[in-house]
């Protein structure tokens, strides 16, 4: 850490801080140092660039850019911020997708919700939301949402109009005696979910892959501020269904910094189980999902079959089994019953039944080793590069968990240990989600019996001890929480604003993000029929593609 | 091998064996329905405050606040299922104490079932609040308003009458003054 601290003291900043144990904190006086520091840092390790954040100050007329730098092999992290004037003409930074390649969907994202321009980014177009916002800046905090809703049937027609351009466009370049064409590959592909590939191939050799996202672009991160601070969390939790509850604790963590908050332990450790009973139902759908797009269905409905008992819990306890809402700030948001711990042990005896024959047919399954041993490989170097994390991060043999990196919640009372794999094929990811799975399912097993032996030796008491209070009005300030999510890290950047009742800017940086990104990179000059192997095995979820 | 086959064969004739798990009509009944379910939510008008609280914090703005003629608390909550994301927040502000005046844990979790629906008014929490309720309102606010009219015109009739008595007595000191005052003229 010292020595990223010297290389940003040899630029001028406003200042240097240390912030949590793993970060730095600094703001750089003048944009047009940014380059020569990434350059210097990423000589020093910091190599990934986990996300890019503009906040719109629109009474300083200021536009701060966020950085969060991140390097995954020392847990050495970087938030660097440096200010942009707003108004178009001034709005514009050096990209640093030269440097880092994970910037290069973040930047463009900036772009398209606050307009910020990038400099020399080798592809800066617009991205996630829908043609009809073409050239407004939909994130800032002066575009009219109301005035854009009027219009609503122009809207749909620019789509329409935009689509069809694009069809008929697709075919002009393209040289008339060869083979090459144009593939749309999803939205409505069984294996795709809401999300379009655009796949320039020649016959069965796909040449490139221009991913199309946003088709359930909800415009979540402004959702948030028009919400107080405890409705938020519907709109937080909605960054994907599968694994709701950790994106939730991400959130609830920054709003407890910045209100100066600290849950009791029952909360913690409630939001270990209850997270992880997310992260283990979110597995089963991964698991399932990689044999579905390999066409063989029976996995994904035996996992379903278990996975049911597991959300019968979680139905149980917030009342809902999968929009569960049930993490708030302060703490979690209802009281246990302990008897609905049995109804937890079922899910577990349940999982403990099945888990052998699941591994005997499916894991060991020698077709599904040789067709997807070979494809999808990510090499170490390219995790880094890219800004993985999760699942496909660790598959590649790199170590990296936020619940070992940065522990939140109980996670710092409990012995994990980095599980990895070497070749970081989609076979190894498949490896990864189950061996995932399996950790999960130990970390249930020990949170329940911790919470109830505090409970039994009465330390913990399950109905009062589940909140404490957080204040309506938060003081100005902001934060960074991180969470190891099912498909990996989620950072959330919290800012207020003096006497605060909503969230003034809330990012969620999402994994799949980045994990989309790599599709053009690992399908190039394979063939068709790998497009879903590999598309499943990133565990790529919309929800938190598009947010 | 034979016994592998023997053991597999064995295996999937057990499985036919085994009664299956679905053996309830999901339309009419829940395969699993704990108590603090999200479901349709329940109305107490009677003991709502109307404060507002729960249509302010709808996420999705799935309350409406239906009118009464009468004066105070004069709002109550109904909601849009069809908006409506059951996150419960609604019944979490309500400040009504013992019990909630909107509940939605617990709640039905039929209300979609059970045939077609043609019309969106079969997903609205509709408040109907019975005319002899508006009435007993009405009538215990005129009855309010009568006692404070009362009240009042007592209360301005006594402050009258004490303002009487007062300047009664401030003639009475007159009155009682005054001999002596003549008198000293007088003498
Ligand atoms: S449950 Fe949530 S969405 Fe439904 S009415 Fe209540 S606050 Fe609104
Ligand atoms: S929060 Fe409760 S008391 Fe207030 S208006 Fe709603 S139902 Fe009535």
């Amino acid at each position: 850490m010292e020595n990223v601290r010297k290389i940003i003291e040899n630029f001028t900043c406003e200042y240097v801080e240390n912030y949590k144990k793993t970060w730095l904190k600094a703001k750089l006086s003048s944009k047009d140092d940014l380059l020569n520091l990434s350059e210097a840092i990423k000589k020093e390790g910091l190599r990934s660039l986990s996300t890019v954040s503009p906040t719109d100050f629109l009474e300083d007329n200021i536009m701060e850019m966020n950085y969060f730098f991140e390097d995954l092999d020392t847990k050495r992290n970087l938030w660097l911020k440096v200010d942009l004037p707003r108004d178009k003409e001034g709005c514009k930074i050096e990209s640093l997708t030269p440097l880092f390649a994970s910037a290069n969907w973040h930047e463009r994202e900036a772009f398209s919700m606050f307009g910020v321009q990038f400099l020399n980014h080798p592809d800066l177009r617009e991205i996630i939301k829908s043609e009809d916002f073409k050239g407004v800046y939909p994130f800032r905090k002066d575009f009219d949402w109301d005035a854009h809703e009027k219009n609503q049937t122009q809207n749909i027609q620019q789509i329409v109009d935009a689509f069809k351009k694009e069809q008929n466009e697709n075919e002009k370049d393209l040289d008339p005696d060869s083979s090459e064409t144009i593939l749309n590959w999803g939205p409505t592909h069984p294996a795709s979910g809401p999300i379009r590939l655009r796949v320039h191939c020649d016959g069965e050799e796909v040449i490139s892959i221009d991913p199309d996202i946003g088709y359930v672009w909800r415009a979540l991160e402004h959702l948030v501020t028009k919400k107080d601070f405890v409705g938020a969390i519907v709109a937080v939790e909605r960054l994907c269904f599968m694994d709701n509850i950790n994106s939730m604790v991400g959130y609830c963590m920054a709003v407890e910094e910045i209100a100066e908050v600290e849950i009791t332990p029952f909360a913690s450790w409630m939001r270990v189980l209850l997270g992880e009973v997310a992260r283990v139902s979110s597995h089963f759908m991964g698991l399932g999902g990689f044999f579905n797009n390999m066409g063989l269905h029976t996995l994904g409905m035996w996992n379903m079959d278990t996975r049911e008992f597991f959300l019968d819990f979680l139905e149980s306890y917030s009342g809902a089994r999968i929009a569960t809402a049930s993490i708030e700030p302060g703490g979690v948001r209802y009281g246990l019953d302990m008897s609905m711990f049995d109804e937890l042990q079922k899910a577990l005896d349940k999982f403990d039944n099945s888990v052998g024959e699941v591994e005997a047919v499916f894991v060991k399954n020698p077709t599904m080793k040789l067709r997807s041993d070979n494809v999808g490989i990510l090499t170490k170097e390219e995790v880094h590069e890219f800004g993985l994390s999760g699942i496909v991060a660790r598959a590649s043999g790199v170590k990296t968990d936020i619940r070992i990196d940065e522990p939140y919640a109980a996670y710092g009372e409990l012995d994990l240990e980095y599980i990895t794999q070497e070749k970081g094929s989609a076979k190894d990811r498949f490896m990864m989600l189950f061996l995932d799975l399996k950790q999960s399912v130990e970390i249930i097993k020990k949170a329940k019996a911790h919470i109830e032996k505090a409970v039994a030796d009465a330390k913990m008491n399950p109905t009062k001890d589940h909140m404490v209070k957080v204040p309506k009005k938060l003081p100005k300030g902001e934060a960074i929480s991180r969470v190891e999510w099912a498909r990996g890290e989620v950072l959330m950047h919290l800012v207020t604003e003096e006497k605060a009742k909503t969230p003034y800017r809330l990012k969620m940086r999402a994994p799949s993000f980045n994990h989309t990104m790599m599709l053009n990179h690992l399908l190039k000059g394979q063939t068709l029929a790998d497009i879903p192997l590999i598309f499943g095995s990133l565990y790529i979820c919309q929800g938190d593609l598009d947010r | 091998m034979i016994l592998q086959i023997l053991n597999r064969t064995l295996r999937v004739a057990k499985a036919l064996m085994t009664p299956s798990p679905a053996n309830k009509d999901v339309r009419y009944e829940a395969m699993h329905n704990p108590s603090r379910y999200r479901g349709e939510h329940r109305v107490d008008y009677e003991t709502c405050i109307g404060c507002d609280s729960c249509n302010k914090i709808c996420p999705t703005h799935a309350i409406t606040m239906k009118k009464f003629p009468f004066k105070k608390q004069n709002i109550v909550p109904e909601v849009s299922l069809s908006v409506c994301i059951f996150c419960g927040l609604c019944e979490d502000v309500c400040p009504t104490k013992p019990e909630k005046s909107i509940i939605l844990s617990g709640g039905r979790y039929d209300m979609l079932s059970g045939g077609w629906h043609e019309d969106q008014n079969d997903f609205w929490v509709h408040t109907d609040v019975p005319q002899s309720y508006i009435d007993s309102r009405l009538e215990d606010e005129e009855a309010t308003r009568v006692k404070k009219e009362l009240a009042t015109k007592k209360k301005v009739a006594e402050a009258e009458a004490k303002k009487k008595a007062e300047a009664g007595e401030e003639i009475k000191k007159v009155e009682t003054t005054l001999p002596d005052f003549n008198k000293g003229v007088l003498e």
